[in-house]
Parts: structure tokens; sequence; C-alpha cells
């Protein structure tokens, strides 16, 4: 008899049909082309300009949807993250998907103490070995503004400690083309040259525009560097509902279109070709406590709208946000809210999925958060990853043995369940499973307390393959060069 | 005299149209403009404040409220003579240089201004000069500086030695907010305080004049 072969499913959730898509795009365009936006970089200004946008004051411009399609056009559609040691790592493509942490964060929450405290260069050096250590984890941001570094250089120094301890794709924040042309240089010194790090780039830029519609000029500067150099970058305005974009998820998501697509024909025209991340971030303002929130249904079901939006319009990978919550302690709120951005960016295939790991509306960063989310995504995937069918999963041979084979003739004692419960079940570490008794005698612990100790046995124990000695020296040199 | 229930009530609702009416109604009655604000206005306000601080109403109520009262003052102002208008105190306010960043900044001017103060925004990019300048030509009670960035919160240490080069330092208090800033960095560089949002600066700001 011939074998069964039939091609896994794996589910995927649509929230958006092409109409829809269609309609905010148009939305998008029409705000770009009938609103226009403020560009305040007079470089830039002048390449829209000679483009074929119309001027309408000062420094207001109207951009032609042509312009729009140029660049869909131009920008690759695949944009490919190496490790730094220039393996492959992460082809941001179609439907992968990547999780890793999160910037910016002012406070973290201390491994020994449990009290949340001002972030220092050492939390961005423990994060970045801790997602080095971490399965599914596949790059890492800063989790933090360190207050023990001068300010004017606070992004290179922070890039700087990353890369002293981590060999993962970095994601990083810069503040103008100043300090980003640092970063890059100590870029290439990881690396060993400029060419080396078009062709094998280990790290993307993740700078914002200013909702509504506002591009200020330190922004630009990154953007056309980025563009420049084959730098992968992403230009996510925070149009967030209620906040810098209408209330209503829809204008929301036009908004930030719209300002994604002006950072795209810059970045186009300044490097045809260069990578591109797409996307704006748009959560929703909470209306009584006025944060952005980071747990809310609304991030995730917008960015499941763009990951549509994607696939049937703009073909380039995507940035988008999970594992994060505005809970302050991580409780049954902070897994809760985690475990709905995970499963639903997993579900919508995002790409390039950061923030994971954070609390209190991305204010505090947590090595036990990142923790959890580890696993999370695990349990995530063993759901997305479908259910194989095959002679040996509809284990028919199986199912006659047990049956007839007697007394004491059991599924657990049977060849087939010792050849295949590893990867026909979820294996969970921290998630616990025990008898009521056992967990009561190895300490009553919670999630929380699990991840702690799992934070700190990595921490202590996961070894980074340290960079080599002149590459140490030379990012002090460019640190000390000031 | 008609009681001021109604254009409370109103304002608290944010029914513009009401409101504006029971204001002129209040005038014609024979109530005192400067008691229509304190009673009407700025009661009503302080009732919505309250409200807000107890999270029984959400934020586009409480400005829907002070937009509400904002178009009772146009009613008023004329009847005022110039620089008769007793308000809770003045305030400068704005986002530091190199930070163009403003919803918190214009959400806590709203705010502060529905509770009574009286408002000069300088916008975004303001410079340690601008504060100055404004401060010498308006002698306010508050000085209050907004930062997103943690690159731009340097500014607001410089502001603070500019209002002292400046010998405005003692004259006034000195306010400080935004996602970055801590309480920590607000002892760091002597301000007068630090509020975490805008409710709270509301709070802190009558609490630092003293004021109810």
């Amino acid at each position: 008899m011939k074998p069964i072969e039939i091609p896994t499913f794996q589910p995927r959730l649509r929230v958006l049909d092409r109409q829809q898509a269609l309609a905010i795009h148009a939305a998008a365009l029409e705000i770009l082309e009938k609103i226009g936006f403020k560009m305040e970089h007079p470089g830039a200004l002048e390449m829209l300009i000679d483009a074929g946008c119309k001027v309408t004051g000062g420094d207001w411009l109207k951009l032609p949807p042509y312009l729009v399609e140029a660049a869909l056009a131009s920008a690759p559609k695949q944009i490919v993250l190496y490790d730094q040691r220039g393996n492959r790592a992460m082809p941001l493509v179609d439907g992968n998907l990547f999780y890793g942490t999160g910037s910016d964060a002012t406070f973290t929450l201390d491994l020994e103490t449990g009290q949340r405290r001002r972030v220092v260069l050492k939390d961005v050096a423990n994060f970045a070995r801790l997602a080095d250590g971490l399965e599914n984890i596949a790059f890492t941001m800063s989790m933090g503004n360190p207050e023990d570094v001068p300010v004017e250089d606070i992004y290179v120094h922070v890039f700087a400690e990353m890369v002293r301890n981590t060999n993962k794709p970095i994601v990083f924040i810069a503040d103008s083309g100043r300090d980003i042309a640092k970063i890059y240089e100590i870029a290439c010194q990881v690396v060993g040259g400029e060419e080396e790090l078009r062709d094998t780039p280990f790290l993307l830029n993740y700078s914002e525009a200013i909702s509504p519609l506002h591009f200020p000029e330190n922004v630009m500067e990154k953007l056309i560097f980025c563009a420049e150099k084959g730098i992968p970058i992403c230009l996510p305005s925070g149009s967030n509902a209620g906040g810098g974009a209408p209330i209503t998820l829809a204008g929301a998501m036009a908004l930030g279109i719209a300002e994604n697509l002006v950072g795209l024909v810059v970045h186009q025209l300044a490097g045809k070709g260069s990578p591109f991340l797409f996307g704006p971030n748009v959560s929703t303002l909470d209306m009584k406590s006025t944060v952005v929130s980071y747990g809310c249904p609304e991030w995730s079901l917008t960015q499941a709208a763009l990951a549509d939006m994607r696939d049937e319009i703009y073909g380039l990978p995507i940035w988008a946000y999970a594992g994060a919550s505005d809970a302050k302690v991580m409780d049954a709120q902070a897994g809760a809210e985690a475990m709905f951005s995970i499963i639903s960016s997993m579900l919508s295939r995002c790409n390039l999925i950061h923030d994971v790991g954070f609390l209190e509306y991305g204010n505090t960063s947590s090595l036990e958060m990142v923790t959890m989310a580890n696993e999370l995504i695990a349990m995530s995937r063993f759901f997305t990853e479908g259910i194989p069918i095959n002679d040996e999963t509809l284990a028919l041979e199986a199912i006659e043995r047990v049956v007839g084979g007697g007394p004491g003739s059991i599924f657990l004692m049977d060849d087939h369940t010792f050849e295949h419960f590893m990867q026909a079940q979820f294996l969970p570490g921290l998630l616990d499973r025990n008898r009521y008794d056992p967990w009561k005698e190895a300490g009553t612990t919670d999630l929380y307390q699990r991840c702690n100790l799992e934070a700190k046995r990595i921490l202590a124990g996961h070894p980074v393959d340290p960079k080599a000695d002149e590459i140490l020296k030379g990012i002090d040199r460019i640190l000390e060069g000031g | 005299m008609t009681d001021l229930k109604a254009l409370t009530e109103s304002v608290i609702k944010g029914d513009i149209g009401t409101a504006t009416t029971e204001t002129q109604h209040a005038v014609e009655t024979g109530h005192n403009p400067q008691d229509i604000l304190d009673k009407g206005l700025i009661g009503a306000m302080d009732e919505v404040g309250e409200s807000f601080s107890k999270g029984k109403i959400f934020i586009p109520q409480m400005l829907r409220s002070a937009k509400t009262m904002q178009e009772c003052m146009k009613v008023l102002e004329p009847l005022f003579q110039k620089g008769d208008i007793t308000s809770k105190g003045k305030v400068i306010i704005g986002t530091v240089k190199g930070d163009l960043h403003d919803i918190g900044k214009n959400l806590v001017s709203m705010m502060m201004e529905g509770a009574g103060f009286t408002m000069f925004d300088l916008g975004v990019n303001a410079s340690p000069e601008r504060f100055v300048q404004k401060a010498q030509e308006i002698e306010p009670d508050i000085v209050a500086m907004s930062a997103l960035l943690s690159t731009t919160m340097p500014s607001m240490r410089q502001t603070i030695e500019a209002l002292k080069q400046a010998s405005i330092r003692g004259k006034v208090k000195v306010m400080i907010g935004g996602a970055p800033v801590t309480e920590k960095y607000a002892r760091e560089i002597e301000a007068d305080c630090y509020a975490p949002d805008a409710g709270s600066a509301v709070i802190k700001a009558k609490g630092i004049l003293g004021i109810a």
C-alpha cells in the first residue's frame, strides 16, 4: 500500500481580507498625497523634491503614489541577518519569524532582590548573555538605558556591551548620524570591514519618526546612513491609536503605514535596493493612564493586519512586537499578556518580533520575563507547526499491537511511544506539571521563581564565545576616541 | 441670581452648548465673572479631576470638560479687566531642546489649565534661552519641562543652570516629567519636583505652590 504522505497544514491567522488591505493602503497613499508630512532634513527634503514631491510651505511636502510604488519595487523582499561570526541566522522573508528582546527601558528587575531599579551597563551585558543562551531568542536588544555611562554616547556604549556579550544578531538604537557612525565602526571591527558588514550584516537599526507625520533631522540622518551603507533598518513611528494617531485602528494603521512609506521612499532614494524592514508600531494609548499599552489586544491585532497587508500588497518583511506586559511585576497578567502577543504574532507570521521580556509597558525589563517567554514561544511553535499526518503518526500498527497485546499492554510500554514521544509532544521545562506533593516538596515555587532560578543558571553557566582580543581592543579604542 | 449648578453639570458632562449658554445666563443674572470662573468652571474641573484620579472617567472625557471650560472662558474673558483674572498660577511649559515629542506636554498643559493655571506653552525643542526669555517676560510661578528621550534630558539640567545664571531660579518652582525622567534625576539636577503623569502634575503643582 502506498504510504500516506500529506503535507502538514500549519495554522495561520488572518484578520484582514484583500479589500480591507487595499482600503488601508489607499488611505495611506491619500494621506501622503493630500495631507503631506513635515521633512526637517534638508538633504532628504531636496531628494524628495527632485524625485517629484510637491512643497506646500516651508518643509511640508506632498508625495505622489508613484514614488511609493517605485520604492516598494526596489526594496528587497528578503532581508538576511547574520550572526556576528558570519553565519546565516535570520532570513526575514515570507512567514519566517524570529523573536528578540527590546530597548530603552529605564528600569529593570534586580535578579537577586526582585526590586525595580535603574538599569546599569552590567544589565545590558546580562540580557545579551541570556539571549545568547536561550534557544528561542534569535536576536538581542539593549533591554535598558544604563545610568552609569555618559549619556551623549549612551547607545555606542550599549552596542559595544552587547557585542561583548553575545554572538547573535543585534537590533540597536542610535541618536543621530554622529553616534550611528561610531556604532557602524564597531560593527565593522567585528566582521573585518565595511564590505563584510554589507554582505553579512549582524545588525539592524531601529529608529522612529514622530507621529503624526513629522520627520526630524537626526532620524533622517540615521535612515540615510543605513541606506548608503546597506545596514538593515526599520522606521516604525509610534502611531499609537489615541496618541500620535487616530483612536480607530484603521486610521492609526493608515497613518503609521503612510509614515513608514515616507521613510521607505527616502531610504530607497538614498540607497536603492538597501534593506528596509517594514511596518509601524500601532498600539493604543490607555485612556485612563495615558500609557502606550504593551499588553493590549490592539497591537497584536494591528500587526496581524500588517502581516496580511504584507502578503496582499507590500511583500516586504515586517517589524512586530510580542512577549511584553503592562503589569509591574511578573504575575498572571504578565503571563496572560505575553502569551497573547506571542501566539498571535506567530499565527499571523510577523517576521522580526521584538520587546520580549518587558514589563510596565516597556519601562522595566525582566530577565525572568525573557526566560518565561522563551518557553511560551516553544509552546506556541508546537501549536503552529500543526499535526503531521502519515503512517507513523496515524499509528495503526501500534494501536493493533497494544489492543491485541493482552493484559499489561499499554501505549507507554510500546516502541512507538519510545521512538516518537520527544517529537510528538511539547516538553515543558519551566511550566510545571508536577503532582501536588512533589511540587510542595520542591518548594511550592511559582513560574516567576522558577524563571528567576533558570535565568541565574544560564547567566552563571552559559559560555558565550568570546571575541578575539584585537576586536575587543579595537572596540575600546573607538569608545575612548570620543 | 440663579445658582451655578446647571453650569457645573454641563462642564462636567462636556456639553459645550449648554455650558456656554449657562455662562452667559449667569453673567446676565448678576454673577461676578470671577465667581463664575472659580465656582462654576474651576469647581467643575476640580470634580472632574477627582473623578479622573479615581479612575471613574477617561482622558477624552476629562479633556472634553477642559475644552468646555475653555469655551466658557471665551464668554467671560471680555468681562475681565486686563490682568484681573486671578489664576492659580502662571506656568511656562515646554519640551526641552533636542526633543520633538509633545503629547505628554500637551496633556499636562490641558489638565493644568483646567485646574485654573495660566499656561504659556513654548512648544517643542525649547532651548534654555527660550525658557529664560519667557520667564523674564511673564514672571511665572512654575517652569515645567518635558522630555521623552534619555539623550535630551541633559537639556533640563542646562535650563536650570540658565535660570540660575539669569537670577530667576530662586523666583520659580521647577517641575520635570517624561518617560525616562525619574524622581532621582529631579533631585540630581535640583528641580523642585517630578511628576510621573499629567494627573499627578496638577496635584504636585498645587503642592509646590502651597495652594488647594
